[in-house]
């Protein structure tokens, strides 16, 4: 066996000029930075990219370069500063972009051909561009103006009507759920052109609504409207495919969910629970039948979890004054995971962002990078969901501080001589 | 790059035309392997004898319970083409090696150790066809101690930290009814087949393994909960009708309307630089609450947090607002007012909305089978040159058997027939 030869990096050689913000654009663009692309954020102090200025900060001192927002989607990427309304500021993104391979952007629409730089523009300059648009609403229609954010957009897309217990509010999820959905979507698109363009080297042009595209995270509720004028509605914990399946607290206050699909992992669970005589019941039989009696399931399983479970500082063991003076086993919330997995039924714990520091599945993988950030010093950063054997992604850099890439973007692959380059700086166009 | 022969379909228009994909997934992949189906290339779905476990998913078309009515299955495998093939069986495995030479990307979603005895494992199938894109996503991923645990949905959600930031204190943590992590999965697999894919281009066509983890794609939707820990240890959990931010108190950013609720953020703009046109427009109609006023309209573009009192009265003066007027009037008077508010949305609402409609967004999947068509989403993307193409309805169980047999591998009919016979189709 010989092993095989190394491999260049996925995108080594490519260049990508990101003019997008807040959460979707940059995380389109972190794919290909992770995977060895040279992506530059071009970013301006006069109108500071909003993740800056939402923290997380250290020490809750809020500035531009601290944000660990900011940061975790920015790994690997380069930053330079530009101010596009500064007199040769559009031209020197549009120089910029003649050495670009890829411009992604996520402004209002009309923000980008306001400074010259729309696709027409800048293929001019840069025949075999591919440009990815990604405002919430895409390019056009009634709502193409409309501001938001993630939050709004997961109400306007369903996400919120989905979420929730069905006799209270459309809560939706507690963050702006679309931008962490939406932007994979992006990115698929934005690769396909990109693999579209080393085949044939055309370039082209993608309006990516991220309103269209968190559609497509709603599975069957769509089709169930149009094909059977049925309207999906948020119930909570429970599935209408599924018996039980449902969320139940632990003694050590934490949350377990368990979960039924199929007769076998009822049958675990049954064997798991000892067979109480509920759980025999002839109205317990089939799935359908059992979907009809959640409630009651519901406040069984919550007893038998509340009961099962201890608090940290209980022993796992106790004997207990029954006729028979068995040992009754308690377990932590992860205990009583196992537990319930060693039968073969599918539950987990719901893990904190503590917990999931401290995951050892996660941890095994590798998924938290530590980086060394000259301003927020070691932090923490998300790697991809996926390992690819032979070009795995690596994140080479924490975020820049903004304009950190000025020095090397503008003389080394912009080529502008010092005097130019001084003269600019003193003029305030990379402010 | 592959050597795979030209996709027989008539409409190969998409950026991704003249790939093939062979789809082994379950929920965890299907969606991944239609989207690479919708941007071109052609999609064969391989099922066992019995069909594919999913064609029981729910809902069902019209309640009828029958395989072929699953709207899980329409909605994850629309426009894919469908093959039988018994993989427990050697010969059923030898038939789906001579296919895969002619694939540029697998899907699969075995959990660890259970691809080999299918013959669907990297290692078996890189050495059938080298420049293959094996993308294998389990629950956990392929190695670590969770490897083996079972997951659906609701246990990764929850083991990916993402349902901890849903909910309220009252009623603990909530999920979302359309599966998000197996949404969240599918779609961030897919960008690694692709990010493989285009890997080939600088490597000589040498294909690779992609090992993605649900667990994992779960933990990559948490906000910047993972920073706040990180930064502030604190811990994001559920905030009912208000937001997380970092940990620090958010004031509620849905409000009910007189048909429904609305979603605005920062109290509807009231906080901010943009906040006086919020408070002029209340003030127009007289029902500012008492914000008008100098003091108040200062006290709303500082950056000073707003305390309990100030938060609640801003609450009190949004809701009532809210409460006699419609959804629509006031998203489109407040995104007028540079406020970024927008409706909730149930699906049908979603299906009716006007500025979808304006994008010409949905497309009508004919069911020829059936005799009827129904509306469902559209393209993710407006690709300028190559675009994206719904390409009809899920197949039905085995239906492209023949075309793809025979014109991929050659085989007629009397081969078709042996295979049959012998259990393999």
């Amino acid at each position: 066996m010989t092993m095989p030869e190394p491999l260049q990096k996925a995108f080594a050689g490519l260049r990508v000029a990101d003019f997008a913000w807040v959460g979707v654009g940059p995380t389109v663009s972190k794919y290909l930075a992770d995977h060895g692309a040279e992506v530059i954020r071009v970013e301006s102090n006069t109108y500071p990219e909003a993740l800056r200025r939402v923290g997380p900060f250290p020490g809750d001192i809020p500035g531009v370069d601290s944000s660990g927002y900011y940061a975790n989607f920015n790994s690997s990427k380069l930053g330079i500063s530009l101010n596009l309304k500064h007199p040769r500021g559009p031209e020197l993104a549009r120089r910029l972009v003649e050495q670009c391979d890829v411009v992604t952007e996520s402004f209002t629409p009309g923000t980008m051909a306001r400074f010259g730089l729309d696709y027409e523009s800048l293929r001019a300059v840069r025949p075999d561009l591919v440009m990815i648009s990604m405002p919430l609403y895409g390019q056009t229609g009634p709502w193409a103006s409309y501001m938001g954010y993630g939050h709004v957009l997961q109400a306007a897309s369903g996400f919120n009507h989905l979420t929730g217990w069905p006799d209270g509010a459309p809560i939706g999820t507690g963050i702006a759920y679309t931008d962490f959905l939406v932007p994979h979507m992006g990115a698929i698109g934005l690769l396909a052109a990109l693999d579209y363009r080393r085949r044939t080297g055309q370039g082209q042009y993608i309006d990516f609504s991220q309103f269209e595209a968190a559609v497509h995270g709603l599975e069957t509720a769509v089709l169930d409207w149009t094909a059977n004028g049925h309207e999906q509605a948020r119930m909570g914990n429970r599935d209408p495919e599924a018996a039980p399946h449902g969320c139940y607290r632990c003694k050590d206050g934490k949350w377990l969910v368990i979960a039924c699909f199929t007769e076998e992992q009822w049958v675990a669970l049954k064997a798991a629970l000892g067979r109480p005589d509920w759980c025999d019941l002839e109205r317990m039989r089939r799935r359908w039948q059992r979907q009809a009696e959640q409630h009651e399931i519901d406040r069984h399983l919550g007893f038998w979890v509340e009961d099962i479970t201890r608090r940290p500082d209980e022993p796992a063991q106790s004997r207990h004054e029954t006729a028979e003076g068995v040992t009754i086993v308690r377990y932590t919330s992860y205990e009583l995971m196992r537990y319930l997995q060693s039968f073969g039924v599918p539950a987990g714990v719901v893990q904190s962002p503590e917990d999931l520091h401290r995951d050892p599945q996660l941890a095994h993988r590798g998924h938290y990078w530590k980086l060394e950030h000259p301003v927020m010093g070691l932090r923490t950063y998300d790697a991809p969901a996926f390992r690819l054997s032979r070009t795995p992604g690596e994140l080479t850099k924490a975020a820049p501080c903004l304009g950190e890439s000025n020095e090397y973007v503008y003389r080394q692959v912009m080529g502008l001589g010092e005097d130019e380059f001084v003269e600019l700086l003193a003029d305030g166009a990379f402010e | 790059m592959s050597q795979a022969p030209p996709v027989p379909l008539p409409h190969p228009t998409g950026p991704l035309a003249g790939y093939r994909v062979l789809d082994f997934a379950d929920e965890k992949g299907q969606l991944c392997a239609r989207l690479l189906g919708e941007l071109g290339a052609d999609v064969v779905k391989v099922e066992p004898r019995e069909g594919d476990r999913t064609r029981q998913n729910g809902p069902h078309f019209r309640g009828d319970q029958g395989p072929e009515s699953s709207l899980y299955w329409w909605a994850m495998n629309a426009g894919k083409r469908s093959v039988t093939c018994e993989l427990r069986l050697e010969a059923g495995r030898a038939l789906m090696h001579r296919l895969a030479a002619h694939a540029d990307v697998v899907v699969e979603t075995n959990a660890p150790g259970q691809a080999a005895p299918l013959g669907l494992d990297y290692a078996t199938l890189s050495a059938v066809n080298p420049g293959l894109v094996v993308v294998s996503i389990t629950n956990w991923g392929q190695t670590g101690p969770y490897r083996d645990m079972l997951a659906t949905d609701l246990v990764a959600v929850a083991m990916g930290g993402h349902m901890h930031l849903n909910g309220d204190e009252e009623h603990g943590p909530v999920r979302t009814l359309a599966p998000q992590a197996y949404a969240q999965v599918n779609l961030q697999a897919a960008v690694g087949a692709l990010i493989a894919v285009y890997a080939r281009g600088a490597n000589s066509g040498a294909g690779q393994h992609v090992d993605v983890s649900m667990q994992e794609a779960v933990a990559n939707a948490m906000d910047n909960a993972q920073a706040t820990w990180d930064i502030r240890h604190v811990n994001l959990s559920g905030p009912g009708l208000r937001r997380n931010n970092t940990g620090l108190p958010t004031p509620k950013y849905l409000y009910e309307a007189r048909d429904g609720w609305v979603a605005c953020l920062a109290v509807g703009g009231l906080v901010g630089p943009g906040s006086g046109a919020i408070v002029d427009w209340l003030a127009a109609t007289g029902e500012d609450g008492g914000l008008d006023t100098p003091e108040w309209r200062a006290r709303l573009v500082e950056l000073r947090p707003l305390d309990d009192d100030e938060r609640s009265k801003l609450e009190d003066v949004l809701a009532a607002f809210c409460r006699i007027r419609l959804k629509e009037d006031l998203v489109e008077e407040a995104q007028r007012r540079n406020a970024g508010w927008a409706p909730v949305f149930g699906p049908s609402e979603v299906v009716e909305s006007k500025h979808l409609a304006a994008r010409d967004y949905w497309v009508r999947v004919v069911h020829e089978d059936i005799g009827e068509s129904f509306v469902y989403p559209g393209a993710p993307w407006k690709l300028g040159l190559t675009p994206w193409q719904q390409r009809g309805r899920a197949p039905h169980l085995g239906e492209h058997n023949e075309q793809v047999y025979g014109d991929l591998l050659g085989m007629d009919a009397a081969e078709l027939r042996r295979l049959r016979m012998r259990m393999v189709l």
